[in-house]
């Protein structure tokens, strides 16, 4: 059997459920490095010039996990999900770029992405990526028709069950217990409810993050994030405070910036990472609108491998007790 | 109206042709400087990259100069330039100033649109008069560009090192101050074989080095320190591929033959990258291929965080035509001696490796 390795970073957390069914649909196996560990960091960022950003070390370093692993490794280019709304340079050369870092990698599975280009194209790319596994065109199709439908029913059960994708994919895979604990059941989310914007490969990468939406619901509140919105309050939101979206995955920013800094969340931390293009610009906009709003306190974290697990508890617990003051302020004027 | 815009080399000078012909009310803002540089880096967010704030900078002379509407490059499917505009416009809008953004398409734009754009800024002037002006700026660029590359050629050479440049900073001065096409050309040919008069070092055979890299920190010296007449002082001459004149010549008018040098260079870089990875990215790694042989080393020039650039560095390191490269990442934390310190030793390097590859010729040939 065909053994398919998906690193776990960067893309995964938006659409592993969909690449995982298409790979097994053409009759593969899938194997998915372990979560981000500080040797796995280390390993990524000696292959790059310090200038590359860390969400790509991250990526890096998941690719040498799965070095003699597996016989593919997936990486796509996606240029653009939505007409003339185009993606990050990093993402357009992923493939290129762990090629040349990475000589030993396994061959790379590369597929382009661009609905500029229209239909017809996109077609022909995933037939290309399917032509690895079988001749059979028809097998391609209905393989990728399973795979949008896992795809959907991963965004169905993030935005109508608010789930985090890590638990989603848990749920999908059937290793979670019948009745998960979902945030909004969380039992001491009593203080209030943050709301955490950012890229999900941020979000959910425990050690990117140092735990944060751990210390957040261990502190007594709800945590909300981009993915429990639904698209459409995303997009006037978007529509709001940028006029029309300029990055793919603009929604997970300046979408659910705008959305919670309106209505729904005690405070807003947005997360970026060290040298990042496209958050350079969007969490400007989202911190702009929060100066000119003036009603819901936002923090932007911006992380990199040097940022040291106390300095982020410092911040966080200087965020949280400027929240809880300004509630108390809130409740004796009522008074 | 009072039209602003950003500097860019001297980009302002066709543009200023144009608007007088088209009597455009306008304001061209200090070239850049300390102070344009201070401006912007205050007023940006931090992570953006040089463009961005000298841009902005400019851009706040410029309104500080009473402009209410401002030309800047935009786009999709660039890189962050594409929506530079938009931020720039929120943060002037901060700082009380009341101005329009106009966004000049840098990606998609056609001979027509630009024409079309310029029709509007100039609220409706006849499209015989436009297309003149028109004309007019891409001959006063065109002198420009043909001028800077003797000036290039001459520089490592001249015995008296600053010749070249005292002689095209007057050159730039004249043709702004050309106003018809007999004046232009008379200052260009007057110019060309003044600097091919300059007294030369025949001696020398000056070491050759390519520079390549980011679009907007090759064309606008302020930005990279004057790296191009640095290295004339090192005695380097120096190839870019990159002019204005050139680029608007390739982007704006259909392309009969279908000759265009980018073409070569993308299929250079095939084996290592594929695909456009936005800005100039491609291009850097394709040139770095195609004039491994050509050159004796290459200086990769790239602000700091850019996105392009920094997946173009990561492959270049990795591919298998090896010729020495030196990037230069420019930000408003960077200084000249450190700058200094670093080509001189790339130079040092690149004449070592010529006596190196000498010697061993001599040694084959006896």
């Amino acid at each position: 059997m065909i053994r398919v390795g998906i690193p776990r970073a960067l893309l995964y957390y938006q659409y592993y459920p969909m690449w995982k069914t298409f790979f097994e649909e053409l009759g593969s196996q899938v194997v998915i490095s372990p979560s981000t560990t500080q040797a796995m960091l280390s390993q990524g960022s000696s292959r790059v010039v310090a200038d590359t950003c860390l969400p790509v070390k991250v990526f890096l370093g998941h690719v040498l996990s799965l070095v003699e692993k597996c016989d593919y490794i997936f990486i796509p280019a996606i240029r653009s999900v939505k007409r003339r709304v185009y993606n990050c340079s990093k993402f357009l050369g992923l493939p290129d770029m762990t090629k040349a870092v990475i000589p030993e990698s396994p061959p790379i599975l590369d597929i382009d992405i661009d609905i500029n280009k229209g239909k017809r194209d996109l077609y022909q790319s995933i037939y290309q990526l399917g032509r690895h596994f079988t001749w059979n065109p028809f097998k391609v199709r209905q393989a990728s028709i399973a795979a949008w439908q896992a795809h959907l029913d991963y965004q169905k059960l993030m935005s109508s069950h608010g789930l985090t994708p890590p638990q989603a994919i848990e749920r999908m895979s059937g290793t979670l217990e019948a009745t998960p604990k979902t945030h909004s059941s969380h039992s001491t989310s009593t203080r209030g409810a943050i709301a955490l914007i950012g890229h999900p490969y941020l979000l959910y990468d425990e050690h990117i993050n140092h735990r944060l939406i751990h210390r957040l619901e261990q502190a007594g509140y709800k945590v909300l994030t981009p993915e429990m919105l639904t698209a459409k309050g995303l997009e006037t939101a978007i529509v709001r405070l940028a006029g029309s979206s300029y990055w793919t995955y603009e929604e997970e920013v300046v979408g659910a910036g705008g959305y919670y800094l309106g209505s729904g969340a005690d405070g807003v931390i947005g997360i970026m990472t060290f040298g990042c293009g496209p958050d350079s610009l969007m969490m400007d906009m989202v911190r702009r609108q929060a100066a000119r709003l003036r009603a819901t306190p936002f923090m932007s974290l911006t992380l990199e491998e040097h940022t040291a697990e106390a300095g982020v508890v410092t911040r966080l617990e200087a965020f949280l007790d400027m929240i809880q003051s300004k509630k108390r302020r809130r409740a004796e004027v009522c008074v | 109206m009072r039209l602003g815009m950003p500097h860019m080399g001297n980009l302002y000078i066709p543009f200023k042709a144009l608007f007088q012909r088209l009597s455009i009310d306008y304001v061209i803002p200090p070239v850049n400087n300390q102070r344009t540089l201070s401006l912007g880096v205050k007023h940006s967010p931090e992570g953006l990259c040089i463009p961005f704030k000298l841009t902005l900078g400019n851009l706040i002379e410029a309104a500080e100069l009473g402009a209410d509407t401002l030309l800047m490059p935009g786009g999709s499917g660039i890189c962050r330039l594409g929506c530079y505009a938009k931020t720039q416009e929120e943060i002037l809008r901060d700082l009380g100033y009341e101005v329009e953004m106009i966004q000049a398409g840098v990606s998609e734009q056609t001979l027509l649109g630009t024409l079309r754009m310029i029709k509007r800024l100039s609220n409706n002037v006849p499209w015989i008069k436009i297309i003149s002006a028109f004309r007019f700026g891409l001959a006063k660029l065109s002198a420009l560009d043909r001028i800077e590359r003797v000036v290039q050629r001459v520089r490592p050479v001249e015995r008296i090192k600053g010749t070249a440049n005292k002689l095209f900073t007057k050159a730039i001065k004249a043709i702004d101050e050309a106003n018809d096409y007999n004046t232009l050309k008379k200052v260009q040919v007057d110019y060309i074989s003044q600097l091919n008069q300059v007294t030369k070092d025949n001696q020398v055979q000056p070491l050759i080095v390519g520079i390549i890299g980011e679009f907007y920190v090759l064309l606008e010296p302020f930005s990279s320190f004057d790296v191009e007449s640095e290295l004339g002082k090192l005695g380097v001459e120096v190839r870019r591929r990159l002019f204005l004149s050139e680029w608007t010549k390739f982007s704006l008018f259909p392309n009969l033959l279908g000759i265009d040098e980018t073409d070569k260079i993308h299929k250079a870089a095939q084996p290592y990258l594929k695909r456009d990875v936005g800005g100039d990215g491609w291009e850097s790694v394709g040139e770095k291929v195609l004039h491994t042989k050509e050159y004796d080393g290459i200086i990769h020039l790239a602000p700091f965080t850019c996105m392009p650039e920094i997946v173009a560095q990561n492959i270049m390191l990795t591919t298998k035509e090896t010729i020495p490269v030196l990037t230069i990442l420019c930000d408003e934390q960077m200084a000249k001696p450190g700058m200094l310190t670093r080509l001189e030793a790339f130079v040092d390097l690149l004449e070592r490796k010529r006596r190196a590859q000498n010697n061993n010729r001599q040694r084959v040939t006896a």
